[in-house]
This record gives C-alpha cells, sequence and structure tokens, in this order.
C-alpha cells in the first residue's frame, strides 16, 4: 500500500455512493455506516500514502507520486487520467478525510428523524469521492471533472431541504455563481492545453519553464483559472452564494462551505503557483487584491449579520481572502498552513452552531443569547474555536495568521500589510460578538434556552476532538513538533515551493496581532456585553454605514438588477429566437420538409409492377452508359 | 456472303420477325404462336453455332412443353376474352428504353476486338456434354433438378388453391 | 465462317423486343413470353462465347442447358402465380395488382 494505490481513497467513498444509493433502503440504519465506513477506511488510507511519501520525500528530485492510466487516444490524441500524490495533496487529504470523517458521526446525531437520512450519506459521501479525486488528479481535465462534481454535490446539499423556498433558490443561487467562475477555468485549462497539448500539470509546468507559453498568454490563462477559485472560494465579487448557502444542513456547511470544497480554489492556485510565478506580476496581484477585498468586506459584513451561521460564513470569507493573500504573496506554506488549521477550528464552528441550533431550533442572534450555563461542553468547544479564528497564542489560528501576516510583510507593500492588520482587529469585533451574542448574558428568547442541552456524544465526541486540533494544530510549524512525528520537519520544511522555510518568530507581528486581537475582543465586549447598548448605539449614529453593512455592500442587489434588466432582457430574446427561429422555422420547418417531400415522393411507389421494371430498366441503362462512356 | 452467313441472315430474320410478333401482335393467342416461331428459329441459330444438342432440346422444352403451357394458362385466364388495351400506358417509354439498351449493347459488341475467333466451329458431341455434366457440372445438375422438383411442388400447391376453394 | 458479331449483335437485337415487351405489355402471360425472349437472348450469347472463345471447354454450353431448365422451373411456377392471380383478382394484367402502393 501506498502512493500507487492512492486512488482507492477517492474509489471508497464512491462505491459507498453507489452502495447507499442502490440498497441503502435495505441496509440496517438506511446504510449510514457505509458511508462512515468508508471514509474511516479512506482515512486509514491516507496513513498508508503519508508513510510512503515520507519514504522518498528526502530524495533529490521528488516532485511526486503519480500513477495513471489511459483515457481517451484517439490516433496521436492521448488524455490520461491519473492520480499525483505530493506534500500539497497530502495536506489536502488529511484535511478532507480527516473532517469528512468527524462530520459524517455528528450528522448521525445531526440528521436523525430526516426523512432523506440515507440520501444525505450518499451525496456527502459522493461529495468526498469527488473532493478526494480533485485533490489528487494529476491532470487538469479530471480535475475540472471532479471540481464540477464537487459544485454539483454542493448544489444537492445547499438544496437538501428544497421544501424550504430559501434553500432551493440558495442552491441555484450556488451552482450558477460559481458556474461563472468554472467557465473561466474550462476556458484557463483549455488555453493552457491547447499550447502545451497536454492536460498534465507536471507537463504543463515543465512547458511552461522552457518559456512555451507566451508572457501575455500566459497571464490571461491563469486569470481564467484564477476565475474558477474565485467562484469556487468565494471570493470578490463572486462570494455572494456562500452565506447563502447556509441554508442547507449545518454538517453541509461545516464540511462543504468551510473546510473542503471551499478551499478547493486555495488548492487550484496554490497547486498552479508555478504559472503564476511565471506569468507577469499582475496575476499574482490580482489573487492579492481580490483576497484582500474578499477579508475586509467579510469581516464587515460579518459585524452585522444577525444570523449565527451566516456570521460564520462570512468568517470562512474572511478566512479564504487570507489564504488568497498568501498565496498573492508567493507563500504556498503560509496558505497551505493556514488551510490545513482552519479546516479544524472552522468546521468546530459551524458544528458549534449546529450544536446551539439543534438544541434551540433558532439561528438569529437576536433570539439567542445566554446558553453557556445550559450548553457548557458547547460553548467551551466554540471559545476555543473562536479564539483560534481570531488568532490568540497559542491556539492554532495564531501561527497560521502569522505566517501570512509575516510573508505580507515582507512580499507586499505596506498598504496591503495595515489592510491586513486591519482586518486582524475587525475579524477579532465579529467573532466576539458571535459568541457573547450567543452564550453569555441573558437569553433573548427564554422558551428555547429552556429546553436547550448539550447534545448526545456522536455530536459532541466530534466537538472534542476538533476542538482540541484547533488548540494544538498550530504547533507544527515547529521543526521538533515536525520531526516528533516522523516529517522532515516543521510544516514550512515539509511543505513549500521552492526552498524549505523554517519557522521563524517575528516579534513584531506576534506583538502587532495579538494586541489588535485582543483589542477587538475587548472593544467587542464593551460593545456587546449585557443589552449591547453601546452597539445598538453605534448603529444608530452611523445608520447609513449599518446599512450598506447589512445589505452586504449592496452587491446583491446590483446583481439583482443586472439579472432583471440585463440578463432577462437577453434570454428574453434569445428564448424567442430559440421559439419562433430554432423551433418554428428550423426543427418544425425541415420536419414539415421532410413530411411534404415523403407526401409527394410515396406518389412515385405506384405498385404496379411495369413501373418498377422500368425504374430497374433505367437503372441498368445510366449504368451502361457510364460504363461506356468511362471506358472510352 | 457465304451460304452459311445467307443461312444466318435468314434464320436471324425469323427470329427477329418472331420476336417483334411476340410483343407487337394485338392477340394474346397470336403472340404466343410467334413465341414458338422464335424458339424454332433459335433453335436453327445453335445448329449454326454447332450446338445440335441445345438446339433438340430447345426444341423439345420451349418449342413443346413451354408453349403448350402458356396457352393452358392462357385457356384458364380466359385472357382472349379481356378486349382491354394489351399495352400499359408507359409503352412509349418502354420503347425508348429498349431502345437504348439495345443501342448500347449493339455499340459495345461491335466497339469491341473479340479475341480467339476460330475458322470452324468444333462440333460438341452430345457424348461428351454427357459426360461433362455428370462430371465436372454434376453437383449444379443435381441443384437444378432439384429446382425443377421445388418448382414442380411450388406450381402445383399454388395452381391447386387453399382448401375448399 | 460466320463472324461472332453477328450473333451478338441478334442477342442484343433479342433482348431489347424482348425488354420492350417486358417493360410495355400488361398481361403477366405476354411479359412472360417476352421474358423467354430475354432468356433466349442471354443463351445465343452463352453459346456464341463458347464456341467461338473457348472451344475446349463447353462451360456456356453447359450454361445454356441449365438456362433452359431454369426457365421450364420458372415458366411453370410463373404460370401458376398467374392462376392465382386470376382466381383472386380476375385479372391477369400485372399493373391491376397494386395493392402494395401508398
Amino acid at each position: 500500500m501506498g502512493m500507487e494505490q492512492a486512488w482507492l481513497i477517492p474509489a471508497l467513498p464512491a462505491a459507498a455512493f453507489v452502495v447507499i444509493t442502490l440498497v441503502g433502503k435495505y441496509l440496517p440504519r438506511k446504510g449510514d455506516w457505509v458511508a462512515i465506513g468508508a471514509i474511516a477506511a479512506s482515512f486509514v488510507l491516507f496513513f498508508f500514502v503519508l508513510a510512503d511519501l515520507l519514504d522518498v520525500v528526502d530524495e533529490p528530485g521528488f516532485t511526486g507520486g503519480e500513477k495513471s492510466w489511459e483515457w481517451v487516444s484517439f490516433g496521436d490524441f492521448e488524455i490520461r487520467l491519473g492520480f499525483f500524490t505530493d506534500q500539497i495533496t497530502i495536506v489536502m487529504l488529511a484535511v478532507v478525510s480527516f473532517v469528512a470523517l468527524m462530520v459524517q458521526i455528528y450528522s448521525v446525531g445531526y440528521m436523525r428523524g430526516d426523512p432523506r437520512y440515507g440520501w444525505y450519506f450518499a451525496v456527502m459521501s459522493l461529495f468526498v469521492a469527488a473532493m478526494l479525486t480533485l485533490v489528487l488528479a494529476d491532470n487538469l481535465l479530471l480535475l475540472y471533472a471532479a471540481w464540477e462534481g464537487v459544485g454539483f454535490c454542493s448544489f444537492l446539499l445547499i438544496g437538501f431541504w428544497w421544501e424550504k423556498r430559501a434553500a432551493a433558490e440558495a442552491a441555484k443561487k450556488a451552482f450558477i455563481t460559481t458556474r461563472i467562475g468554472d467557465v473561466g477555468l474550462l476556458i484557463g485549462i483549455l488555453m493552457l492545453w491547447r499550447e502545451a497539448g497536454t492536460f498534465d500539470i507536471s507537463e504543463i509546468f515543465e512547458f511552461a519553464e522552457a518559456g512555451g507559453y507566451g508572457a501575455t498568454y500566459l497571464t490571461v490563462a491563469v486569470l481564467f483559472l484564477f476565475a474558477g477559485a474565485v467562484g469556487k472560494s468565494g471570493q470578490f465579487p463572486l462570494h455572494v452564494w456562500l452565506p447563502d448557502a447556509m441554508e442547507g444542513p449545518t454538517p453541509v456547511s461545516a464540511l462543504i462551505h468551510a473546510a473542503t470544497m471551499v478551499v478547493a480554489g486555495v488548492y487550484l492556485v496554490a497547486r498552479m503557483l508555478p504559472l503564476f510565478e511565471l506569468a507577469d506580476p499582475i496575476a499574482l496581484n490580482v489573487v492579492t487584491g481580490l483576497g484582500l477585498t474578499t477579508v475586509l468586506i467579510s469581516a464587515t459584513m460579518g459585524l452585522a449579520a444577525t444570523d449565527i451561521k451566516r456570521v460564520i460564513a462570512y468568517s470562512t470569507l474572511n478566512s479564504l481572502g487570507l489564504m488568497m493573500v498568501a498565496l498573492g504573496s508567493h507563500s504556498v506554506t503560509a496558505a497551505m498552513l493556514y488551510l490545513f488549521v482552519h479546516a479544524f477550528f472552522k468546521a468546530l464552528l459551524f458544528l458549534g452552531a449546529g450544536s446551539v441550533i439543534h438544541a434551540t431550533e433558532k439561528q438569529e442572534l437576536d433570539e439567542l443569547g445566554g446558553l453557556a450555563s445550559r450548553m457548557p461542553l458547547t460553548t467551551v468547544t466554540f471559545a476555543v474555536g473562536t479564539l483560534a479564528m481570531i488568532g490568540i497564542v497559542p491556539l492554532a489560528g495564531f501561527w497560521a495568521k502569522d505566517e501570512i501576516l509575516h510573508f505580507t510583510e515582507v512580499g507586499q507593500n505596506a498598504g496591503v500589510y495595515g489592510l491586513m492588520l486591519l482586518s486582524v482587529f475587525i475579524t477579532s469585533l465579529f467573532m466576539t460578538r458571535l459568541f457573547i451574542r450567543t452564550f453569555l448574558f441573558k437569553s433573548r428568547d427564554p422558551e428555547s434556552r429552556k429546553h436547550a442541552h448539550d447534545a448526545e456524544p456522536a455530536m459532541t465526541v466530534p466537538l472534542l476532538i476538533l476542538a482540541v486540533l484547533a488548540a494544538i494544530s498550530g504547533f507544527v510549524v515547529f521543526s521538533g513538533v515536525g520531526e516528533a512525528m516522523g516529517f522532515p520537519g516543521g510544516f514550512g520544511e515539509f511543505v513549500f515551493l521552492e526552498h524549505a522555510e523554517e519557522f521563524e518568530f517575528n516579534w513584531d507581528i506576534v506583538v502587532l496581532s495579538t494586541v489588535l486581537g485582543a483589542g477587538g475582543m475587548m472593544v467587542g465586549y464593551v460593545f456587546w456585553a449585557n443589552d449591547a447598548v453601546p452597539a445598538t448605539r453605534m448603529g444608530e449614529l452611523f445608520r447609513p454605514v449599518y446599512n450598506v453593512l447589512y445589505n452586504r455592500f449592496y452587491i446583491d442587489h446590483v446583481y439583482q438588477f443586472v439579472i432583471d434588466r440585463v440578463v432577462l432582457t437577453g434570454s428574453s430574446i434569445v428564448s424567442w429566437f430559440d421559439r419562433n427561429i430554432v423551433n418554428d422555422t428550423g426543427v418544425d420547418g425541415s420536419a414539415a420538409l421532410a413530411l411534404l417531400a415523403g407526401w409527394q415522393l410515396k406518389f412515385t411507389s405506384t405498385g404496379k409492377l411495369p413501373n418498377y421494371a422500368l425504374a430497374i430498366s433505367s437503372g441498368v441503362i445510366i449504368l451502361a452508359l457510364v460504363f461506356l462512356i468511362v471506358k472510352a | 456472303m457465304s451460304p452459311e452467313e445467307g443461312i444466318f441472315y435468314v434464320v436471324a430474320g425469323i427470329t427477329v420477325i418472331g420476336a417483334l410478333g411476340v410483343v407487337l401482335a394485338r392477340n394474346v393467342v397470336h403472340s404466343a404462336l410467334f413465341l414458338i416461331l422464335s424458339l424454332l428459329a433459335v433453335a436453327g441459330v445453335f445448329v449454326l453455332l454447332a450446338a445440335e444438342f441445345l438446339a433438340i432440346v430447345q426444341v423439345l422444352v420451349y418449342g413443346g412443353a413451354v408453349t403448350i403451357l402458356v396457352l393452358f394458362a392462357m385457356m384458364l385466364t380466359r385472357v382472349r376474352d379481356m378486349p382491354r388495351a394489351l399495352n400499359g400506358p408507359q409503352w412509349p417509354l418502354a420503347a425508348v428504353a429498349a431502345g437504348m439498351i439495345g443501342g448500347i449493347s449493339i455499340v459495345a459488341v461491335l466497339d469491341t476486338e473479340w479475341p480467339g475467333e476460330t475458322d470452324e466451329a468444333t462440333v460438341v458431341s452430345i457424348e461428351e456434354i454427357g459426360n461433362l455434366l455428370f462430371t465436372n457440372w454434376a453437383i449444379p445438375f443435381e441443384i437444378a433438378s432439384l429446382v425443377l422438383i421445388v418448382a414442380l411442388l411450388g406450381a402445383i400447391i399454388l395452381a391447386r388453391g387453399e382448401e375448399g376453394e | 465462317m460466320i463472324p461472332i458479331d453477328n450473333f451478338l449483335v441478334l442477342s442484343s437485337i433479342l433482348f431489347a423486343i424482348g425488354m420492350y415487351g417486358v417493360l410495355a405489355r400488361r398481361s403477366a402471360l405476354l411479359i412472360l413470353m417476352s421474358v423467354e425472349l430475354m432468356l433466349q437472348a442471354v443463351s445465343i450469347n452463352f453459346v456464341a462465347f463458347a464456341v467461338y472463345l473457348s472451344p475446349e471447354v463447353f462451360t456456356g454450353l453447359v450454361f445454356a442447358i441449365f438456362v433452359i431448365v431454369i426457365a421450364a422451373a420458372e415458366v411453370g411456377l410463373a404460370l401458376a402465380i398467374v392462376l392465382r392471380l386470376y382466381r383472386n383478382r380476375q385479372t391477369a394484367n400485372v399493373d391491376e395488382a397494386d395493392a402494395l402502393k401508398w
């Protein structure tokens, strides 16, 4: 077992999907154990692959383990399908398989009694399979297929409770919005293929390094690739679908819209970063710019959002923006480290929120509060997640965030660095608000508080495990910790693009970020303590600002306006064209022509033998004449 | 013109006249009689080609059996009683088509250099044909007899009609 | 010796006349007779070629014999069919048996 068998990792959940879909009805417990067993097996397999990788990773010239098969072949044109394992892949595999396992276990409790319980586990398995394929794909075509696969599963799961209109709308919105980015991704992939003649990622790298692409061509191509990442990872301006996606079941939000699928965009950019480096600097500046915009708008929108899950969704956007900024600052290490720890604390936050919703059946912050005494376990774990997100020492988020800040300081100008520091403060502010408004002080809806309590073990155990990881997973940055676990060193010495980066403790950044984070928490506490009087007064004082934030910068309104006016007008023209020209004239017209011709021609079939004999004779005569002429 | 050629033209003329009679006569029975004439003339052509056996068979089978069969059929179907046109409406087209076929093949024949022409036709004895039929051509010969049997049975079944008719 | 062209031209004429009969006549009996004429044309061709082009083997001759055999079988069968047609539709004209049209 090793990297050669890496394909089994996605194959197992895919098999679970097939089994549950086909025979799930007849299995005990509707087959949830099949799904959990499959993902658990994948998680175990991951360790074999990891061990295999660690054996060879130190060898000079190692670029990754690969196993591929012929997929399509016409003449000289061949597409291979294969799986590729390297350090970036390993990090993603760890995150996806582990978080998926935790979420699946949690779902057993959360989804109990749902009428489509079995279908839920089937689609979750399919999603995991697609996501793992995306991560392992060694060529862009397979990656694109898996990319669409996760998008499709996301659609199914956001709209899982499709009886609810908002859920159906949100699913549609997510699908269409990400699709805009996906078209860009496809164009980018095809552009890369057109010049290089291959979809294989490493071959494309070799081709690009040899100067095969023109500088402008490559820049345009990677920007199209980035468009896919913008859609999937909810970067501005395609971020609008992610908050709405919270209509899906909460474990889905935890798995797909926090820990795995939304980081696919980050993964894509990280994987293709060598191309971005070769392209014009504009490409990475665009990555940085959009990432930074996303960080700032999401943090400020998070201040005004009232739905507990939406606030966490904004924090996810915030984190994704941070990762993009890290990539824009040429640092795969920082981005992947943040991705790694983010998966744990964000899944933790979502699952904690799920427990709150499960217990109170409320998710508006105005109807929550004071749950700390009723749900101590949830409160403690949620607090760990919140602090990790804010980046308080020594929790996981601290190390990752400081890495990003470090690379921003080194790789970007002072303005970007300053805005990043500002975002640390705002993030801290709105995360504090979220925690205080949910768990502390008086409940604003005592009825629902009364029957609230910590959930069953199937739900709390994943919370505890994730809380522990959210607390300690940041320590992987230290060489000693990494070496103790058998890695060549700390995270930076394992996952890197060009050369290993040993972790350094930058006191100035540590102090700055801690001060800002703690300051945000204190300000937040002052603002939202008790009845949140200062916050309400601030909101009234700056009413226009509050309205802008509450209405999410009116971005959705602008989109709606554009859709109503431009898209629907255009589509009505297209629909008229389709109905009248294509359908009535083209389709029906050609059918009518065939009918008319058939009607006219049928009279040649007289049933009279002499006519037929004459026709045969004419044929013979014509052939004979032709033969005579050809011979002469 | 050698005597042989003279005889050929006479025989060929009779053949063509008989054939024209078959297709042009206004009376069906006359057509049948013209057919006999033509078939007998063809037997003469076979004689000119030194194929006596074939000529004999021609007279026996065609001149005898086939024409008699046709006449019987005429009697049974009483075609004579039907005073309708014997030619279909497409007869001018038929004439054109036939003319073209005939023209094309005559042109083709005259256009071709035929190899290996002999001065003297080899007379093939009946004995040789018999030998040949039962040695080299034994299998086609047997198949031909099978075809005859099947045709015979088929004709009986068809002509007898269904039960109770 | 008579040139082979003579026989072949005779055969062509005979064939054309037979074809005219097949195409122009209405009565199934007349059509059958015309078919016989066409078969005669073919037979003449066979024999002429056999005698002139390959006198040592008599393939053409044997073929002509087979043509006669098959023609006999065909006439017997065809006349039976004509009888059936006549009994069913009171006619022996092929253009009146046109049930198989549009």
